[in-house]
């Protein structure tokens, strides 16, 4: 309670804490886990393979386009709570850049049998040929990648620059961050709903849904929050921010992650409700597939497991305000966010072309390969820029703020 | 928060007329001007109740006869709905559904910004919602009965009107469970009541100021009745900020399921332009944005006639146009996501319909709609614009009378156009313009009587967001720095 409260110290990754470590550990992951389904994807297993490498690849980048969202809305309503681990989001943004890399498997090797429409052809799929066609497609993959490293790198950038930037510099610098984000959030929610369509929804071209999109920035920002959690109370570990990264933030965080829970829950059953109860053949097609197979156990696991659990759990003010609680609730909260993504992808794997058969639920190993490469891809990269550069933007104007942060 | 600015600033924004740019490193503009302490706020926005009725203003008197007037108009025209029955309107197959329908969604829509700045914005901390929180409030219920007078009649045998309701009878009739229209009944009247109950809970400190500050017999018995024999202690503080907490987070949820459920009553249908799984979440961004541009409407005029421009500032300006802005371009998207979908889908029907939509013969209502939710709102990017009282009033004009066009566009253009083209037909309304003016003259009058005898700003939640209410306070000039803004409303006196 006392007025000023001093500036945290504790602000870099010492050197030989796990999070320094981070680049060479996920790396290791990603060679071993990404080596091991690309290897698989030579050979009779590639379709398999693929579909678990698209799997992973959406769960994984849904983390890293939450926390451009995330930043984008942060500076857009001139949010102060959040300025004590604003960086961190800042760095899991950043490494957006290097998912150009990892979607390239799913543009070459991947494309023919992740894409039905690359391939087939019949009377709705021709009326879709100005869309769903391989030039626009790569061109649009293209721009996607262009907006989502453009915002992360300037964000990313300028909030470090900060650190180092004059008394005088540093409220030009804010203003800088204000002007992009708002109008960032266009290109944000465009380009983010855009890939939603062109990556899952076309992996079943006569389907559509006009709430899709929506329904993966739900996913997105909720894996987002889930993933902050941990990621603070990891540096905390460690000694980063040990004093500065308070209950009062937790519980914020905590709020978010109901909150987004619920949201979450509300965009799929609204999209479920309405598709079922108008019961069009054209539309239920997609909860045709998730319903046989064994995939109906998912299906019916996702309402109870990722909303009626979470839901009761995070209600509790204790719960937000319990860090192994909350952790326990972010845990769960990412492990069902790969639950749904799963969900969304598998489903359609050997359901078209030769050998077509009804979608059944089978876990294979390249599941869980593709998915520890991916993320060990993805904490290389935040391990690397965050071991870079400060873990806090010591010098934002509004550090002040969040540091005397309080709920009542 | 420097809580020092707030009375050292020497040119007042408010009277100055151009704005402080923000700044990060001076801190937050403050959320009451002028320099004001708790008496003066109490003063400011008791002043206008405590006119003696005698002594009513005759401009108010003219406005409130005007608005009767058409209230009046409203229930004749009720009247000769019963006698006629809706063969006074242009409903006809295949457009069964128009201006009822059409109103009623206006209506409720307008509602639920009353519910976001009282209930989501107070949840997420939103200080600034102090000073427009009441009458936002008092708009939504006043637009909700609006909405189902609307509903209502909307029937036909408006007498029969009480099988909506699931009342055991002789025939053993139940309404239809599985259909979203009695889901509306239920989501409606839920939201009415937990509307009204919020409202009251945070007018009964007010209330009760009023009471003691009553010169005679009858004013201290009226507000003291509804004061609920408020004393201000800190139990009763303590047990309000409970109510009040749970009451919002009852209230939260009901932002989303209302408007929900009036947009299932569109998306459940097999309709090619009503049938679409964005409409839950578009129609409640869509409802926040009329809401907003309605609050604007309002407050603006409220604001300059009662002298409450330290208290509504140019920052709840500029934030209430920043939520339109945001608002509008969701609409914008839901829009656009909407037109790409029926293209991507590579269905006919959904083609169509989106075609006629924008080309056929209600083009004109498309491009109203698209301009003034869409293209107009645009120009609130600018802080020139978005911080000037005259253009956020236009613009909120523009943003009402898109809100009413996009409901007309999905009501009628989607059903003017049948499967079966020999029925197709020309929607033309006949004597549905007094349906339309005379809800708004009931709004207008509950409005301004509410203005009249209830404080239209929430003094003793105003007053908590305000420097002195903090337990650091120590007088002004000499705290410029450090948390300000931490005090909860209990602390206030």
């Amino acid at each position: 309670m006392s007025h000023a409260i001093e500036k945290p110290k504790d602000i870099t990754i010492p050197a030989g804490s796990l999070w320094a470590k981070l680049p060479m550990l996920g790396g290791g992951a990603a060679v071993i886990g990404l080596g091991a389904t690309l290897a698989a994807s030579f050979g009779e297993g590639r379709a398999r393979a693929m579909f678990s490498y698209l799997f992973a690849f959406e769960a994984v980048l849904a983390v890293a386009l939450g926390a451009l969202g995330w930043v984008l809305i942060d500076h857009t309503v001139r949010a102060s709570w959040s300025t004590v681990i604003k960086r961190i989001a800042e760095t899991v943004a950043v490494t957006l850049p290097v998912f150009v890399l990892l979607w390239v498997p799913i543009g070459t090797i991947g494309f023919h049998d992740l894409y039905p429409w690359t391939h087939e052809a019949d009377a709705v799929l021709d009326r879709k040929r100005w869309f769903l066609s391989n030039g626009f497609f790569f061109g649009r993959a293209a721009l996607y990648f262009v907006i989502w490293s453009f915002l992360s790198w300037t964000l990313y950038r300028t909030s470090v620059k900060q650190d180092t930037a004059s008394e005088g510099e540093l409220k030009g610098l804010t203003h800088r961050l204000w002007r992009l984000s708002a109008p960032g959030i266009i290109l944000y929610a465009l380009s983010q709903s855009f890939q939603a369509i062109d990556w899952l929804m076309s992996l079943q071209p006569h389907w559509y849904s006009t709430m899709f999109g929506v329904y993966y920035f739900a996913a997105s920002i909720l894996a987002f929050y889930a993933f902050m959690v941990l990621a603070s109370m990891g540096l905390q570990r460690a000694g980063v921010m040990k004093t500065a990264i308070t209950t009062e933030h937790f519980h914020d965080m905590g709020k978010f992650l109901y909150g987004y829970t619920v949201f979450w829950a509300y965009i799929a059953f609204s999209q479920f409700m309405l598709i079922w109860y108008a019961n069009l053949p054209e539309e239920t097609v997609f909860y045709m597939v998730r319903n046989t197979g064994g995939w109906h156990y998912v299906s019916y696991a996702l309402p109870v497991l990722h909303f009626f659990v979470p839901f009761f759990f995070f209600l509790s003010r204790h719960v937000k305000r319990n860090r192994v609680a909350l952790a326990c609730g972010a845990v769960w909260t990412l492990v069902m966010h790969c639950v749904d993504l799963y969900w969304l992808v598998l489903p359609n794997y050997g359901t078209h072309g030769e050998g077509a058969h009804e979608a059944v639920l089978s876990v294979g190993w390249t599941d869980v390969a593709a998915l520890v490469g991916m993320a060990g891809a993805f904490l290389a990269v935040f391990g690397y820029f965050l071991t870079k550069n400060k873990v806090v933007g010591i010098n934002d104007p509004r550090l002040p703020e969040s540091l005397a942060h309080e709920n009542y | 928060m420097a809580t020092a600015t707030a009375q050292t600033l020497p040119n007042d924004i408010n009277t100055r007329g151009d704005v402080v740019l923000e700044d990060p490193i001076a801190g937050r503009e403050p959320l009451v001007r002028g320099g004001h302490d708790f008496h003066a706020v109490t003063e400011m926005v008791c002043k206008f109740n405590e006119v003696e009725v005698k002594k009513t203003p005759k401009s108010f008197l003219a406005g409130l006869s005007l608005a009767g007037a058409v209230a009046t108009m409203f229930f004749g025209y009720v009247g000769y709905l019963f006698w006629e029955g809706p063969g006074i309107w242009g409903n006809n197959n295949p457009v069964g559904w128009a201006w009822d329908i059409v109103n009623f969604v206006f209506w409720v829509g307008i509602g639920h910004a009353g519910t976001l700045i009282s209930a989501i914005l107070y949840l997420f901390r939103q200080k600034w919602r102090t000073s427009i929180n009441r009458y936002a409030e008092a708009m939504t219920i006043f637009a909700v009965i609006c909405a189902s007078m609307c509903v209502a009649l909307h029937t036909g045998r408006i007498w029969m009107d009480y099988y909506l309701f699931p009342l055991p009878n002789q025939m053993g009739l139940w309404p239809n469970f599985r259909s979203p229209l009695e889901w509306d009944v239920f989501a409606v009247n839920t939201y009415f009541a937990v509307s009204l109950l919020f409202w009251f809970t945070g007018l009964v400190p007010d209330f009760a100021t009023l009471r003691d500050r009553a010169t005679n017999k009858w004013r201290q018995r009226i507000y003291g009745f509804l004061a609920l024999g408020w004393r201000g202690s800190m139990r009763h503080w303590v047990t309000y900020e409970k109510a009040y907490q749970i009451l919002a987070a009852f209230s939260a949820p009901l932002v989303l399921s209302v408007h929900t459920i009036v947009s299932f009553d569109f998306a459940v249908s097999q309709l090619p332009g009503w049938h679409t799984t964005i409409f839950p979440p578009y129609f409640v961004a869509g409802a926040i944005f009329s809401g907003f541009a309605m609050v604007n409407t309002l407050m603006l005029p409220a604001r300059h006639f009662l002298g409450l421009k330290d208290l509504v500032t140019v920052r709840h300006l500029e934030n209430i146009n920043k939520v339109i802005l945001l608002t509008g371009t969701l609409v914008g998207y839901a829009y656009g996501m909407e037109f790409f979908v029926a293209a991507y889908s590579g269905n006919e029907y959904e083609g169509f319909t989106f075609i006629n939509r924008s080309f056929g013969p209600y083009w004109w209502a498309y491009w109203i709609m698209l301009s003034c939710n869409v293209v107009t709102p645009q120009l609130f990017w600018f802080k020139k614009i978005r911080t000037s009282v005259g253009w956020s009033f236009v613009l909120s004009i523009f943003v009402n009378i898109g809100m009413w066009f996009e409901r007309f566009v999905i009501t009628v253009t989607s059903l003017h156009r049948d499967f079966l083209v020999s029925s197709w037909d020309y929607f033309v309304p006949v004597t549905e313009v007094f349906f339309l003016l005379g809800t708004f003259g009931l709004f207008f009058t509950l409005f301004l009587l509410f203005v009249r005898f209830f404080p239209v700003i929430a003094m003793s939640e105003v007053k908590g967001v305000m420097p002195e209410a903090n337990p650091h306070w120590e007088g002004y000039g000499d705290h410029g720095h450090g948390h300000a803004a931490h005090a909860a409303a209990a602390e206030v006196h």
